[in-house]
């Protein structure tokens, strides 16, 4: 055999290698995110003074009283179906009214607003009197216990990562036109800005998970490394807006670890979001139709995908406020605020984005369907409007599920996308090969057909996948999170991104008459990638141990106790 | 937060939805990937670049038609042979849809669902792909058009080999033009295989169908008698004849190709036995020629009048007919009722098995005339030669023909010739339409001829 061939056969192999690599990277990501999980072990304990009933306290948000869908179930008739809150913060537990008949007695006095309860103390709602215990007097055969196999080192998970990175960076080293090692540059810095990102986090900040952000990053380099054989300045943007993300991440992450200081900052929050739109409005460049630019500077951003985040963040509210306001008015009217501005800028595909997440929002705090129905009563009759005065989204509509009729007008981009993905085969024509990338918009609007093309449709289903496993893993953390804050902007967050992909991916393969979103971490687009890393801080907030390390560390040192080691972190909560 | 959790059902639910359209698309993907990479912009496949590795295009003589030498792509040596043959082979772009190196490119140049066209030129598998055609025959054919518009079909009505198919105008597939306004008349329909993609007004080839409609539904029509003396008043229209035949009877009208009779025997018949045999002879719907689907022949008298009706008894009228159909009912009356159905493609190369099905050589298709009209319509076409268009133009083979002069309208008719020939060891069928050519026999004719000799020589060898 000659050089030539052996050479061929050894691309090959690292375009095959690459999507099983991907298969595992992303398996072990989620594995080891559900291996973190606590058992089902209580927090602390009630004891029923009559009944002597004991009941484990297992999240940090519970609605206590009579009906069964209360976490805690009294069987009283003289508890309200939902009487009182009680809920767990860095200061100890607290408890509060939620407008009951009867009150709320702790050790005899009315409680009204939260006050704090502690240990041995006794809740008297209607007739029931509640005594506060040790989660550890729980007996411990009625636990159920899991065995886990140990997650995987998260040193190990980004070497992984990186590892698939220098391989998809070779292929794209010996592309067909050009054969340099130009893309071990931004591989380089890439790799660099993670590995900084891994040592900023576990070191500096002590976190104790990093399956988050490896995915994260495991999903912006493919988008990089993607962008290094196409263009190459737009590629060194990525890398920077990447390391933007991951500082908003970080920062965000922070900002969002008390659940009641939110409720503080909600108006300051949505104000920003609202001033943002309408510099949006007045100072946008229209770009195809869409208004939904703004210069500042040498850049351009979209002020858009920032306004997601002050969505979800204004959305989401802890499980008291929940209960005692039900009202969704002023939620309602932000939303109409934020959708009425995409829809003048002619951003209809965030539009979308953002009523799908009104109905995810709205629905996870309500559990209301007469606002659902009513929304999407809206959202038709605002459908039928855009059909009627914008003819070139009505025209897209004309050439839906006729692309390839339609290959040199109106569905031009789907037919090559469609074309392209059927060429790549599973295992794609190598990076760099593709034909899809001289066709506009296929950074961004297409990288899911270009992803297809170059790296195979194998890769580009793992991905979609990956963005999947996002809603599972919310829904799997909703009861272990510190607050349904965290557990509604994770899952809505995770949602959020779910549509986003899709209709990223059905509008390029005309799935869906729809094109004009990103495909999150993968395509081009600072200002999206930025939205993207800071979404992904409400989806590492739900896990309850994202801010476990930092606490442990003050108690032990308040204490002058030896730190207890990374397995045990939750033996060592206890509320004095 | 159990209620937190319950109502993120929601969520679930679009997420299902995701995975749900996903699952849609992958079933689209492995139903339609062949069609969505075959696309004449696709940069994989189009130009040289998607048969830089393709497979040689033998002809049944293992002449080579189409290799790739060097990345390059090039084609027969002679002239005339490229020019016959372009509209089965195909040339370096999809221009031509039909074309075998259209059709099936993919499998020419190595494009399977699970490599795509991902792997590097020195690890594709090409395969190779022979043909039934006898390119001497068809560079016969192609000569003796001489410049004229049309199609030419021949075809082994016992195994179903497609020996000739021809379509004119043609071009050099080294050497595409490029159309322009000036030269946009003299390559009109260049692109069309005419032979599978077209359908020409059949004129008075028609009148075989009519008469094996006449055959089986009127029982007395070889002792019938009918008058024409060049026109006749149906309906309140006229049906116009070349000739005064006088008094004439059915197997002479069918040789001397009288309009008067035939539309009389068409009213005998009557609209909806007419529709029945038009039918069961193939019109009105298409049929694949080794996965290459034809265009459809068409008969429709379902709001016609009476004068409407004898015109589409003699050709005319609505009445449309595709070239490869017409050989086809010519193979299948040679066959006693029930053609065999042609085929392109040799299945010799195992890796083909599957893809263009198994044994195609001999494949009966669906019975077209009972067989006691199939032998009276036989002798009668042998008939119209002995007593009207002579032996002699055959050159020793033992010919039933018709041939047609089918109005269209603009400029000169289109002339018809459609037969075959009964001899044992040359059992061919042959369809051959000049457009615009004038009358068919002395037009036709010779062309059908000429693919004939080379066909028959080959054949001897």
């Amino acid at each position: 055999m000659d050089n030539n061939v052996i050479f061929s056969v050894i691309l090959v192999t690292v375009r095959v290698l690459l999507p099983l690599l991907a298969i595992i990277i992303v398996y072990q990501i989620f594995a080891s995110m559900r291996r973190h999980t606590r058992d089902n072990k209580p927090l602390i304990m009630l004891l029923n003074k009559y009944t002597k009933e004991q009941i484990p306290v297992l999240c940090w948000e519970n609605s206590v009283g009579r009906s069964r869908s209360n976490d805690i179930v009294i069987n009283d008739p003289t508890v309200s179906r939902t009487h009182i809150v009680l809920l767990r913060r860095d200061k100890g537990w607290l408890i509060t009214d939620i407008d009951s008949k009867a009150g709320v007695l702790v050790n005899g006095k009315k409680v009204s607003e939260r006050a704090k309860v502690f240990i041995d103390d006794e809740i008297k709602i209607g007739n029931t009197v509640l005594v506060i215990h040790q989660g550890t007097d729980y007996s411990k055969k009625n636990l159920q216990v899991k065995y886990h196999k140990e997650p995987i080192a998260p040193f190990k998970l980004l070497m992984m990562i990186t590892f698939f990175h220098l391989l998809m960076t070779f292929g794209a080293c010996y592309s067909t036109d050009i054969t340099n090692f130009q893309p071990f540059i931004p591989f380089g810095i890439f790799t660099a800005l993670s590995w900084t990102m891994f040592g900023v986090s576990m070191l500096i900040m002590n976190r104790v998970t990093f399956e988050m952000e490896s995915l994260a990053i495991f999903l912006s380099g493919i988008g990089v490394i993607m962008l290094c054989r196409q263009n190459i300045h737009s590629c060194y943007t990525q890398i920077i807006t990447c390391a933007i993300g991951m500082i908003a991440f970080l920062i965000l992450i922070k900002f969002i670890e008390d659940p009641d200081r939110i409720t503080k900052w909600r108006f300051v929050i949505m104000g920003i979001a609202v001033g943002f739109l309408l510099m949006n409005m007045a100072f946008g460049h229209l770009r195809g139709g869409e208004q939904n630019w703004i210069q500042i500077g040498g850049f351009t951003i979209q002020p858009s995908e920032f306004v997601k985040i002050a969505y979800i963040f204004v959305g989401a509210s802890s499980l008291d406020i929940l209960l005692t306001r039900k009202n969704l008015m002023e939620f309602i009217i932000f939303t109409a605020i934020c959708i009425g501005a995409l829809f003048f800028m002619g951003d209809f595909g965030t539009a979308l984005i953002f009523f799908v997440t009104f109905l995810m929002i709205s629905f996870m705090r309500s559990g209301d369907f007469k606002t659902l129905i009513l929304a999407l009563a809206a959202a038709v009759f605002g459908g039928t409007i855009v059909l009627r005065f914008k003819p070139y989204v009505a025209n897209r509509f004309k050439t839906w599920g006729h692309a390839l009729q339609y290959a040199q007008t109106g569905g031009y981009q789907q037919a090559r996308v469609l074309t392209y993905i059927a060429s790549g085969g599973l295992f794609g024509v190598g990076i760099g090969n593709g034909c899809l990338k001289y066709v506009a918009a296929s950074e961004s609007d297409l990288v899911f057909g270009l992803i297809s093309e170059e790296m195979g449709f194998l890769m580009a289903v793992i991905i979609a996948v990956s963005i999947v496993a996002l809603v599972f893993y919310s829904r799997a953390v909703t009861t272990r999170s510190r607050s349904t804050f965290y557990s509604i902007s994770a899952c809505c967050t995770a949602g959020l991104l779910v549509f986003q992909a899709g209709l990223n991916i059905f509008g390029a393969t005309d799935v869906l008459p729809l094109t004009g979103v990103t495909l999150p971490f993968i395509s081009a687009g600072g200002s999206s990638i930025i939205s993207c890393w800071a979404l992904l801080a409400f989806l590492k907030a739900a896990d309850e141990k994202t801010y476990a390390a930092k606490r442990r560390r003050t108690k032990a040192i308040s204490k002058y106790e030896e730190e207890p080691d990374d397995e045990d972190f939750d033996e060592d909560y206890d509320d004095e | 937060m159990k209620t937190t959790r319950r109502r993120s059902l929601f969520i679930l639910l679009l997420t299902l939805g995701f995975i749900f359209g996903l699952c849609y698309f992958i079933f689209q993907l492995s139903l339609n990937n062949g069609t969505w990479v075959n696309q004449p912009y696709n940069g994989h496949v189009n130009d040289n670049g998607g048969l830089s590795q393709a497979g040689v295009i033998y002809d049944r003589n293992k002449a080579v038609l189409a290799q790739t030498v060097n990345g390059k792509r090039t084609y027969n040596s002679d002239k005339d042979t490229r020019k016959a043959m372009l509209h089965v082979v195909g040339d370096n772009s999809i221009n031509i849809s039909t074309a075998v190196q259209s059709i099936f490119r993919n499998q020419l140049s190595g494009y399977n669902m699970i490599w795509g066209l991902g792997l590097p030129q020195n690890l594709k598998s090409s395969k190779d792909i022979t043909l039934t055609l006898d390119s001497k025959a068809c560079k016969a054919a192609y000569e003796a058009f001489d410049g004229r518009k049309g199609a030419c079909v021949v075809y082994n009505y016992k195994t179903g080999e497609v020996l000739c198919s021809v379509s004119c105008p043609t071009y050099d597939p080294d050497n595409p033009p490029v159309i322009t306004d000036k030269n946009a008349k003299q390559y009109d329909g260049v692109y069309l295989d005419k032979a599978i993609s077209s359908a020409y007004p059949p004129g008075s080839t028609f009148k075989v169908i009519t008469a094996a409609a006449a055959i089986k539904y009127v029982p007395d029509i070889f002792s019938k008698t009918f008058y024409c003396n060049g026109k006749k008043e149906i309906s309140g229209a006229k049906v116009t004849c070349m000739e005064h035949h006088g008094n004439i009877n059915f197997k002479d009208a069918l040789a001397q190709s009288c309009n008067i009779a035939f539309a009389d025997i068409t009213l005998l018949v009557g609209k909806d036995n007419m529709a029945q045999t038009a039918n069961q002879m193939g019109f009105n719907q298409s049929f694949d020629v080794s996965g290459i689907p034809t265009a459809t022949s068409n008969y429709n008298v379902s709001n016609a009048d009476d004068n409407e009706l004898a015109w589409s008894g003699i050709g005319q009228a609505k009445d449309m007919a595709n070239p490869m159909q017409m050989a086809v009912i010519m193979g299948g009356i040679a066959n006693g009722g029930t053609p065999v159905m042609p085929y392109m493609i040799e299945d010799q190369s195992p890796a083909f098995l599957g893809l263009f099905g198994n044994n195609q050589s001999g494949r009966l298709g669906k019975q077209i005339l009972d067989s006691d009209v199939a032998a009276k319509l036989n002798d009668m076409l042998r008939y119209d030669v002995t007593s009207h268009y002579g032996d002699n133009m055959f050159h020793g083979l033992k010919v039933c023909a018709k041939t047609g002069t089918a109005e269209v309208g603009n400029g000169d008719p289109d002339a018809w010739m459609i037969g075959y020939s009964q001899d044992e060891d040359c059992p061919l069928a042959f369809a051959v339409v000049v457009e615009h050519g004038g009358y068919g026999y002395s037009v036709a004719g010779p062309i059908a001829v000429a693919a004939m000799d080379a066909a028959k020589k080959d054949m001897a060898q």
